[in-house]
């Protein structure tokens, strides 16, 4: 390796490094002050890392509210949307990206335009509708409305779009069914596109707050997002205790990034050098 | 108390929506009735019933509350209350709306959604509980009791209850060569301590003062002022019609304002509250305005980095016989359910506003009791005795003449309003316009607001 490439290469990794560092501030500093008391974290300048750090924060956090069952709602929730997002997408996708049908062209405007309706204007229709079923305060509401999406079939349909049509044709001329096409070939081309959506529904759903709060109304249906806005006060914000929330609730979404990171460039991989 | 916008639309589709639906349905409205007196539903013994209780006390104050239900429920066994957090103030006064018949049997609204309240249909009004029960509000404080009456008539029960205070840094006081035990009375002294405070350091600036930009400071200024926020003497004589802040008394808040931060002696921290309280719990102002049930959290925020002072809110010239407006919240029954269970929430009502339990949310949360008995109570004594500063609070409270400007302004579109107030306070500080603009522009703004809301409700 001539010096010219080291040098290069140890640029490259300084940039990186710097980036990284850049990324990780807020997080760290959250982690930080999450171990510090309340004087500390109103001081100036502002400390950086606890005189004596502490975890009776945690301990506070773990007393007050329940948090794993917090956790838990939240992680039934997100992977439940997850799941269905994939599964009715990447059908509908598949649909619309492949198979002929009259009218087609309007089905797919009509399915569009949806997605100029902003989620704001049919979430009280939305409640009213749960309302009326007594569905309020369960699993159903807080998933069922985003099983489905046009923007998932929409990302989709452009992943199918770009197998060719050729590809299909032989594979129907060799006896192979729609479905099986579907499952066997058509899916693990678009790999990267179903785990793009996986991710974005999965971040968006577990970042919800104003549906949750809506219809769930006893503690232990809650979720994180709702949690963390109860540790905070009307008159008095406490950081400390607040960050110690907000880092514990932090942790499954990021283990979740983590694990999908990988996946993530996996898939995007194998889009890119599909021949 | 913290407003955000977005909700304040929310709010909006949310009345817009109300409005649709109250045409469709719901006869049995005994919101507006004239007669007080209501027929009263004994709880037979053997017999609990349920009342789900919305508030939107979060962090300490909120395990304060369910510490209080608590004990409630453990104290009597008729009544079974539950108490379920339902986010912000805005948040859950939206999701009554929703809520409809799913709504709870009482709910916490703050001071400004009174008039929404009433006009809301969703409501029986306290007064009615307390004739038939024949309830003595002698020991309520007047001055609390005021703001939540209307037309003679009591709404709502006053539960969590603050009036904003000046708190200082009096080792800055020390060290900048003013006398601790002296704060300053008018603005005008506010601004010369101000410019005496601050101090330069290189880059490193401490402020003689910093208060967030918050409408309610706007509104308590001008209480303290003795002018009114809207026509109609606050809309307490009749329903308000227009809002009256582009007045002298509008002009001198926000020229004060202005000037300090001109001339470097006050920073402008924004219109959050919390970054207020930081900037002063670490030193880096040595004046501030917030609410005294803040003085807790500061206690514990500060320790030993200083010594801290409160005081009465400064006042335009040392005479004047204005006054602080009560702030915070009140808890309201609703007529979502049967009578009964309306009246198993007035027993918890009654409760809570007992000079006992009074004594232990004003000692653990820093909000006012509503009750003089409460001072009466040990607990009381003794915190009044180890931190004599919780006292400023209450004088400050007593001195105020009971009139239409210290019951505070009464419109259904306060929230907004005070966005409006909000907007005029930030564009004459960044020199945008000249304090008579702004306030012009956001009296004309509010105007609009009621005139609106007037003509979709009755």
């Amino acid at each position: 390796m001539s010096s010219k490439d080291r040098l290069g290469q140890v640029l490259g990794y300084a940039g990186l490094i710097l980036a990284a560092a850049i990324m990780l501030f807020p997080l760290a500093y959250a982690a930080s002050t999450s171990l510090m008391t309340r004087a500390e974290v109103s001081t100036f300048p502002p400390p950086l890392i606890p005189a004596d750090p502490s975890l009776a924060n945690y301990a506070e956090l773990f007393r007050a509210v329940p948090v794993f069952r917090w956790l838990l709602n939240s992680l039934v929730v997100a992977s439940a949307v997850t799941l269905g997002q994939m599964v009715t997408a990447s059908l509908s996708g598949f649909a619309f990206a492949t198979i002929r049908f009259r009218g087609k062209a309007l089905a797919f405007a009509l399915f569009m335009s949806t997605m100029m309706v902003p989620w704001e204007v049919t979430m009280i229709p939305n409640y009213l509708f749960f309302r009326s079923l007594k569905l309020t305060d369960s699993y159903t509401a807080l998933t069922l409305p985003f099983l489905a999406t046009a923007f998932g079939t929409f990302l989709l349909r452009q992943f199918f779009m770009q197998i060719p049509r050729d590809l299909e044709d032989a594979a129907r001329i060799d006896g192979c069914s729609r479905l099986r096409f579907f499952w066997s070939i058509a899916l693990p081309l678009a790999r990267s596109g179903l785990i793009t959506l996986g991710a974005y529904t999965f971040l968006s759903t577990w970042n919800q707050y104003l549906w949750p709060l809506l219809v769930t109304n006893s503690k232990q249906m809650r979720t994180v997002q709702i949690g963390v806005r109860f540790l905070m006060n009307e008159e008095g914000l406490q950081m400390h205790r607040v960050m110690a929330g907000v880092v514990f609730f932090m942790i499954p979404a990021g283990l979740m990034l983590l694990w999908g990171q990988r996946y993530l460039v996996r898939g995007l991989m194998a889009g890119a050098v599909k021949g | 108390m913290r407003l955000c916008k977005r909700f304040v639309v929310f709010l909006a589709l949310f009345a817009l929506l109300a409005s649709a639906l109250a045409g469709c349905g719901s006869g049995s409205q005994s919101g507006g009735s004239e007669n007080s007196a209501v027929k009263k539903v004994e709880i037979q013994p053997g017999e609990k019933v349920k009342v789900t209780f919305w508030h939107a006390m979060g962090g300490h104050n909120g395990e304060v509350v369910q510490s209080l239900v608590d004990e409630f429920n453990k104290s009597q066994d008729k009544v079974q209350v539950t108490a379920v957090y339902q986010g912000t103030y805005d948040e859950a006064l939206q999701k009554l709306k929703a809520a409809g018949p799913e709504g709870p049997s009482m709910i916490q609204v703050y001071e400004i959604g009174s008039r929404f309240m009433i006009d809301s249909g969703l409501i029986t009004p306290m007064q009615g509980f307390v004739s038939t029960d024949k309830w003595d509000t002698k020991d309520v404080e007047p001055q609390i009791l005021n703001y939540y009456t209307f037309n003679g008539k009591l709404y709502s029960m006053p539960f969590n209850t603050s009036t904003p205070l000046l708190y200082y840094n009096k080792t800055a006081f020390k060290e900048a060569g003013l006398d601790p035990e002296k704060p300053p009375k008018t603005l005008d002294e506010f601004h010369q301590y101000a410019k005496q405070l601050t101090k330069k350091q290189g880059a490193d600036v401490r402020y003689g003062a910093g208060f967030a930009i918050y409408g309610w400071f706007f509104e308590q200024l001008m209480a303290c002022q003795g002018a009114s926020y809207t026509d109609n003497d606050n809309g307490r004589k009749a329903k308000a019609t227009k809002s009256v802040i582009d007045s002298k008394e509008g002009e001198t808040i926000l020229q004060w304002w202005k000037d300090m931060i001109a001339d470097g002696s006050a920073a402008n921290l924004g219109r959050k509250t919390g970054d207020s309280q930081n900037a002063f719990m670490a030193g880096r102002v040595a004046m501030t305005l917030e609410s005294t049930a803040v003085l807790g959290n500061f206690l514990s925020g500060i320790q030993n980095k200083f010594e801290l002072g409160t005081a009465f809110l400064p006042r335009p010239s040392a005479s004047g016989n204005g006054g602080v407006i009560i702030g915070g919240a009140s808890l309201w029954i609703t007529n979502l359910k049967p009578e009964k269970e309306q009246w198993a929430a007035w027993e918890f009502v009654k409760w809570l506003a007992t000079p006992q339990t009074q004594a232990k949310w004003y000692t653990q949360t820093g909000y006012f009791p509503i009750v003089k008995g409460a001072y009466d109570q040990q607990i009381v004594k003794d915190v009044l005795a180890q931190r004599p500063m919780f006292k400023t609070a209450i004088d400050q409270l007593r001195g105020t003449k009971v009139n239409t400007v210290t019951q505070g302004a009464v419109i259904g579109v306060f929230p907004q309003a005070r966005v409006k107030v909000e907007d005029a306070i930030e564009n004459t500080i960044l020199n945008k316009a000249t304090p008579a603009e702004a306030l012009k522009t956001a009296a004309t703004e509010i105007t609009k607001l009621i005139e609106d809301y007037n003509k979709t409700t009755k």
